[in-house]
């Protein structure tokens, strides 16, 4: 009886968590797989069984490829810099700091503000005739942006929103892996004559290896699923949800939104959400074997 | 056991779970009486009839929702699809009430509560706009309408030695034509300020003129053949093409902080629009705007709501009862008043108290016959299921000719094709 316990229990205690991800999460993926293959109105519901034909209209959507595009665009513009720029920022707050408190709790700051706020704090800087960015670049003789109509100034701009509220998120989650990294490592490489930039290769990437790997693989799936920045970031707003007048700065889920929230085709929007959880399934293996390659066991 | 953390910890869930279903209990018992929610977006003015109205009907109370525009219409179409969360009483806009029509079983048939008895209440084609299976099926009751004028900037039409009084304003533009010329003699005097704030507010004003727009009154799809439509985006684009629009996003922040500025002249305005523009203009532009008769001879209409009850509401007599105590001329007029949303009713729209309004920030501008001059020579477009997709794309279509980004013809090509793909 008592290995009988000791045996279940573990699965007793793990069941929770399986039941919840079932119901939430299991369960609307398939439903969703559902929805995709009938033409289902957001109101009316289902209409007829149309098996894969929404699949089919997908591929050959050119918004479709064009919210892709973007998306990748946008992902790869403001993840990998952002990781990059977080690794610093934790190697420098991982320094005997005066007012040590002070600067991590910063850090997180940006991450803390509501992103609503964020991205209409942005949409103003970013304004095409009283802009705060634009009136800078005026005076060092910049012609103004058109930060929405733009293709590239559009996601240099979104990208900056999204970094400005990861990075120092980022850099918390590495910080703390940082000073779980045994000192005396650091002391032996001190004697055997290493630099500050050799320590940080050969000891502090190493070591904090599956920290990286968590974030690149958290950022990858958050990075795929850009919607609320770039939504925002938009002058018609969620009314719209075109991503400026050509598109330029549609991302996949806006799509979804578009298609889903704003045409009502239910159908079609579960069309694109089984492609982006497929997509992102594909990106995050790619990223994870990636990054295992980066950062070599020490 | 209680001292261990665990233990107190599983005594708190249990105190907060124990206070929530007690409160979930108050919420269902209560006093007994009916309660009513009403779903609103923007500013509909109920706030002191609800009062009323609950005074008057000791067993009902009244919860007012309000969200932004977008959401609302959002948000009540997956209410409708879940089949629960929707307010007994929903307000449906002019874009959105042809695409729920489609969708009519979702809705309770306010013809079997008696609403046919007060068709007569409203102008015929705003009943008409809340119906469906030629007139059997009551959908929603109308509240306000858009109208149409045209409000201008006094200060910067004087700049520009151009006249500033109301009267001799509205003469400047019998057609859209003169409209155009007028935009020309306004840039070649004060180049450095825009005509107009947007090509898209011009084009809809144009197409909102003309009887049917993307979609003919049998709901076939004619935005590709119907000439009004390429006619009206190409006057509305050669404003843009002409650098004389400020290319901006209708009532979108840039478009507050353009009004703040001063950066432009003239913004068509229907009813509600006045609000709008005193909110983003602020205090001390009072007496600066003024309004004028829309180009094109007047009519046209933008906007304006219905109230319908959906058919999951647990007491839909009661909601049926409220909104058309809502809706009746009396509370119509008075709403009139406090917010400037206009009458769909003649008995509202034609009372002295409404034509006698001024509107003093609008350097007493008679708005009330104005608006009222407008709501008689109103001919509405027909809105079809579609209209809701196809707005936008021309919209977007117009912005990239603002910005410089396509030519007239390319883009509205583009918009085109775009249109048939959504509406497919």
């Amino acid at each position: 009886m008592g290995r009988l316990d000791s045996r279940l229990t573990p699965y007793l205690v793990v069941a929770p968590f399986f039941l919840v991800f079932g119901v939430f999460g299991l369960y609307p993926l398939l439903f969703t797989a559902w929805v995709s293959l009938h033409d289902w109105q957001l109101v009316d519901g289902a209409q007829r069984f149309v098996g894969l034909t929404n699949f089919r209209a997908l591929l050959a959507d050119r918004n479709f490829w064009n919210a892709l595009g973007n998306t990748v665009s946008l992902f790869v513009l403001s993840t990998a810099p952002q990781l990059v720029a977080a690794l610093g920022l934790a190697a420098l707050l991982d320094r005997g700091l005066r007012g040590r408190a002070f600067w991590r709790a910063g850090a997180l700051l940006p991450n803390v503000i509501s992103v609503a706020a964020v991205a209409l704090v942005f949409a103003q800087l970013y304004g095409r005739d009283f802009g705060v960015v634009n009136h800078l670049l005026g005076l060092v003789g910049v012609d103004p942006v058109d930060w929405r109509g733009e293709t590239w100034a559009s996601h240099l701009a979104v990208s900056s929103i999204v970094m400005w509220r990861w990075t120092g998120y980022n850099a918390l989650i590495y910080l703390a892996a940082m000073q779980s990294v045994p000192r005396d490592r650091y002391e032996a490489a001190l004697l055997d004559g290493a630099s500050r930039w050799r320590l940080f290769r050969s000891v502090t990437l190493p070591s904090i290896r599956p920290t990286i790997l968590f974030t690149v693989v958290v950022s990858t799936i958050g990075g795929l699923q850009l919607f609320v920045e770039p939504q925002l970031f938009d002058p018609g707003g969620t009314a719209l949800g075109t991503g400026g007048t050509d598109r330029q700065f549609q991302t996949l889920v806006m799509y979804l939104y578009e298609k889903g929230f704003r045409l009502f085709d239910a159908g079609y929007s579960a069309a694109i959400a089984w492609v982006l959880f497929l997509l992102i399934l594909v990106v995050a293996l790619v990223n994870f074997t990636l990054a295992r390659r980066i950062a070599p066991k020490g | 056991m209680s001292g261990t953390p665990v233990g107190r910890a599983a005594a708190a869930i249990a105190i907060a779970v124990a206070a929530t279903m007690t409160a979930a209990c108050g919420d269902g018992a209560g006093d007994g009486a009916v309660k009513l929610s009403i779903g609103v977006f923007s500013d509909f003015g109920y706030d002191r009839l609800i009062e009323e109205y609950e005074a008057a009907h000791p067993g009902v109370r009244v919860e007012q929702r309000k969200v932004k525009m977008e959401q609302h219409h959002t948000q009540l179409a997956t209410q409708l699809a879940g089949g629960r969360g929707a307010a007994d009483v929903v307000a449906i806009e002019e874009g959105s009430i042809a695409r729920f029509r489609r969708s009519k079983d979702k809705f309770v048939n306010l013809a079997d509560h008696g609403a046919r008895d007060l068709r007569s209440r409203w102008t015929a084609w705003k009943w008409q706009q809340g119906t469906a299976d030629d007139g059997d099926f009551v959908l929603g009751l109308g509240t306000d309408m858009g109208g149409l004028a045209l409000c201008y900037r006094r200060d910067l039409f004087q700049a520009a030695g151009l006249p500033v009084d109301r009267e001799a304003v509205g003469a400047l533009w019998p057609t859209w034509a003169d409209f155009l010329a007028t935009a020309d003699r306004f840039t070649a005097a004060t180049p450095g300020v825009k005509f107009v704030d947007t090509a898209q507010n011009v084009y809809k004003a144009v197409l909102d003129q003309t009887e049917e727009g993307y979609f003919a009154k049998d709901d076939t799809f004619i935005a590709d053949t119907n000439p009004k439509v390429a006619e009206a985006f190409t006057l509305a684009a050669s404003l843009g093409e002409k650098r004389q629009t400020g290319a901006l996003t209708p009532f979108s922040q840039d478009w507050n902080v353009a009004l703040k500025q001063g950066s432009f002249a003239t913004t068509t305005c229907p009813a509600w629009a006045l609000a709008l523009i005193k909110a983003g203009a602020g205090e001390e532009a009072a007496g600066r705007w003024d309004v004028a008769a829309a180009p094109g001879g007047g009519g046209g209409n933008w906007g304006g709501s219905f109230l319908a009850v959906p058919a999951q509401s647990a007491h839909p007599r009661e909601a049926y009862e409220l909104a058309a105590w809502l809706t009746a001329p009396e509370q119509q007029k008075r709403i009139f008043k406090e917010t400037g949303n206009l009458p769909s009713e003649p008995a509202a729209y034609r009372d002295p108290e409404v034509t006698s309004a001024v509107n003093d920030y609008f350097n007493q501008a008679p708005v009330g016959r104005i608006f009222g001059d407008a709501a008689e020579s109103l001919q509405p477009t027909y809105r079809g299921t579609g209209d809701a997709q196809v707005t936008p794309v021309f919209n977007n279509a117009l912005g990239r000719v603002e910005s410089g980004r396509q030519s007239t013809k390319d883009s509205f090509e583009q918009a085109v094709r775009e249109a048939r793909d959504a509406v497919r």
